[in-house]
């Protein structure tokens, strides 16, 4: 897989399809998006660097231990859970503040984004550790 | 507050899963992680035991995740859900101080830790959700964290990697097919009656029922949970994949496998036909109990076949479900209390006998029972606990088994069940023959030379084996010698499960934010 095409290609679209999955990301909690369908977005374009590139060429560059993203999504997730029993109520209750800012204007906070944001990551490391370890043939 | 009674349920399933995900930020250094980890484990045993105290004194504990009001979904500990994450919890900590000796240095620092935590995380979600579909996705949790644990090795596993794969193969390859029909089967029934709280459920169920207007769908429904839980519990005839997936795992794992993971389905029968069937019972009872007569008639006779000692037990194993499965079958009041004190007390029983099977083959250097045998005299310590255990599981006293298998019998007795109890006294009796043609195989007769020669003396149970070991058989001695409390728990257990009405009530009159 390793033309100049699809190289060059590759190098446009990952960024692209990385700020996508992140914007559908913030955007889950109140319209269609989420964690989830962010978090295999992600996994799919840096899939597509190591199919293009090869793994062996990634790594030389940047190495990633994709478990470990996997641990601390699945921590960040349960510790949003745990989090909001300190202040009394039940597991995993959902605050949510309302902020203006200058600028940008007013944006609100769900606390169920830190949730998300653990399950992009849970989702990010459980399917490119799983890639990994089957691409590198050992 | 965080530690208020109320939270208990959801801490027993998030601490698990918080700290299988430290474990794998901190795999290296496993040293620590072993500490840690039998720390964590003893804290969950004592809250799951604060639990039941509480259940028992208090009533059914109900709790809103997310405080979704009317919507949510539930976490709902009755004494059902708490005694077996009670027993799970006794059960994973005996196994995980058995396991920081018994399991490979390789092992214990990749992915032992995080996937035994997301077991049990998995274990307790089982038992203590109230809501179907939760069922379901804490059914994956544990199917796949137990897929992961199967392959690692220990010291006593003289299994091939390429057989632990194909069992492994097997094992997610036919789990799926059962969860796949689960799925099926939740969203039937959740087409007829439109919620996936198992409160709910029932009680549009008997609306149902009592306008006379129960669509005939719902007896396939309950049919198809008797298959997908009856393919966990290894039920004639979805028995034959435990033969070959069980006795691949290492021993602790094998433990966790067979003494809970197999209970799994039975509590699932116990809490969804009790709860939200009762209609179709009269129909699933007597199909229940042939197959678990032919259940203890096919485990049983295929141990005395065998001559690899994990095999035989995991046959043993299925033979003793059969038993668990006739008490739950007769459905009296007497012979569910039956059915659950013979699923406590083979729980434990059968996980200290696996226990000890895993230190008896790294004693041996074999799997191969004819090549073991007079280590009585090398080995004393497993020589005792093999008996505690053959004991129980073969139902004489001082052992818990005594009692678990008198009950079934005196139910079976007196709700008339004549022939099928007769053939199950018969079936006991196979279970005595080759428990303890076993026992005698491997620890008296002639002293025959390990492989390699001479090396048994060195590889002997360490503290923390026999730690484990010892609490175990004092368990079950004391199941053994004082029932008592274990049977009036079990009573009304089953008072409970055959009058749901608390249940319903506690999950439905509930405040709602």
């Amino acid at each position: 897989m390793t033309t100049l095409i699809a190289k060059t290609v590759s190098k446009v679209c990952v960024p692209i399809i990385i700020l996508f999955s992140i914007s559908l990301l913030l955007a889950g909690h109140d319209n269609p998006g989420g964690g989830f369908i962010g978090g295999v977005m992600f996994a799919s374009a840096i899939s597509l660097f190591y199919v293009v590139f090869g793994v062996d060429h990634i790594e030389s560059i940047y190495k990633n231990h994709w478990d470990k993203w996997f641990a601390v999504g699945l921590l960040l997730a349960t510790i949003t859970g745990i989090g909001i029993m300190l202040l009394g109520y039940n597991f995993l209750r959902s605050a949510y503040v309302s902020a203006t800012f200058p600028l940008i204007g007013e944006i609100s906070i769900i606390s169920t984004i830190f949730f998300d944001i653990g399950v992009y990551l849970v989702v990010i490391g459980g399917i490119l550790h799983i890639f990994k370890e089957m691409g590198e043939d050992k | 507050m965080i530690l208020s009674m109320q939270h208990v349920p959801v801490i027993l399933i998030a601490l698990p899963i918080i700290f299988g995900s430290l474990t794998i930020l901190f795999r290296s250094k496993s040293t620590l992680q072993k500490t840690l980890n039998i720390a964590v484990f003893s804290f969950l045993l004592a809250l799951s035991i604060a639990l039941l105290l509480h259940v028992w004194y208090n009533g059914i504990l109900v709790y809103e995740v997310g405080e979704w009001g009317k919507y949510g979904i539930l976490l709902v500990a009755d004494l059902l859900g708490a005694g077996m994450v009670v027993l799970s919890s006794l059960i994973s900590l005996m196994a995980m101080i058995y396991a920081t000796d018994y399991m490979d240095r390789k092992a214990l620092d990749s992915t032992f830790f995080p996937l035994f935590n997301l077991m049990v995380a998995g274990l307790n979600g089982i038992f203590l959700t109230g809501d179907i579909f939760n069922l379901f996705v804490f059914f994956e949790v544990l199917v796949l964290s137990s897929c992961g644990l199967i392959v690692l090795t220990g010291r006593g596993d003289h299994t091939k990697m390429a057989d632990k794969l194909e069992a492994i193969f097997k094992y997610l390859v036919l789990n799926m097919v059962s969860i796949i029909l689960m799925l099926v089967s939740i969203a039937s029934l959740y087409a007829t009656v439109g919620t996936l709280n198992m409160a709910d459920i029932a009680v549009k169920v008997g609306y149902l029922a009592d306008a006379g207007e129960l669509p005939w769908h719902i007896h396939v429904i309950a049919m198809t949970f008797i298959v997908v839980f009856g393919y966990k519990a290894a039920m004639f005839p979805l028995h034959f994949w435990l033969a070959d997936v069980h006795p691949s795992a290492p021993a602790p794992i094998h433990a966790m496998l067979s003494g809970m993971v197999i209970k799994v389905g039975i509590y699932g029968i116990l809490r969804v036909h009790y709860l939200i069937f009762s209609e179709s019972m009269f129909m699933l009872q007597p199909i229940l109990i042939i197959l678990s007569l032919v259940t203890i008639a096919v485990g049983a006779t295929s141990a005395i076949g065998q001559y690899d000692l994990k095999r035989l037990l995991a046959y043993s194993s299925v033979s003793q479900i059969g038993y668990v499965l006739l008490g739950v079958g007769m459905g009296t009041a007497y012979a569910l209390t039956a059915a659950i004190v013979y699923l406590v007390n083979h729980a434990i029983a059968k996980s200290m006998l696996f226990l000890t099977t895993g230190e008896t083959l790294y004693h041996a250097g074999t799997k191969d029972m004819r090549k073991m045998g007079g280590y009585a005299g090398s080995a004393p310590f497993l020589c005792i606990i093999f008996l505690i255990g053959s004991m129980s599981i073969a139902g004489l006293p001082p052992a818990g088994g005594f009692f678990a298998k008198l009950l079934i019998f005196d139910a079976g007795l007196s709700a008339q069940f004549y022939i099928p109890i007769a053939i199950a006294l018969i079936f006991a009796i196979f279970t005595l023959f080759y428990l303890f043609r076993t026992w005698l195989t491997i620890f008296w007769g002639e002293v025959k030379y390990c492989d390699p020669t001479e090396a048994c003396n060195i590889r002997n149970p360490t503290t923390s084996i026999k730690v484990a070991l010892s609490l175990l058989a004092g368990v079950v001695i004391f199941i053994g010698v004082y029932p008592e409390p274990l049977i009036a728990l079990s009573s009304v257990i089953a008072g409970q499960l055959l009058d749901p009405q608390p249940y319903i009530t506690a999950v439905l009159e509930r405040s709602v934010r």
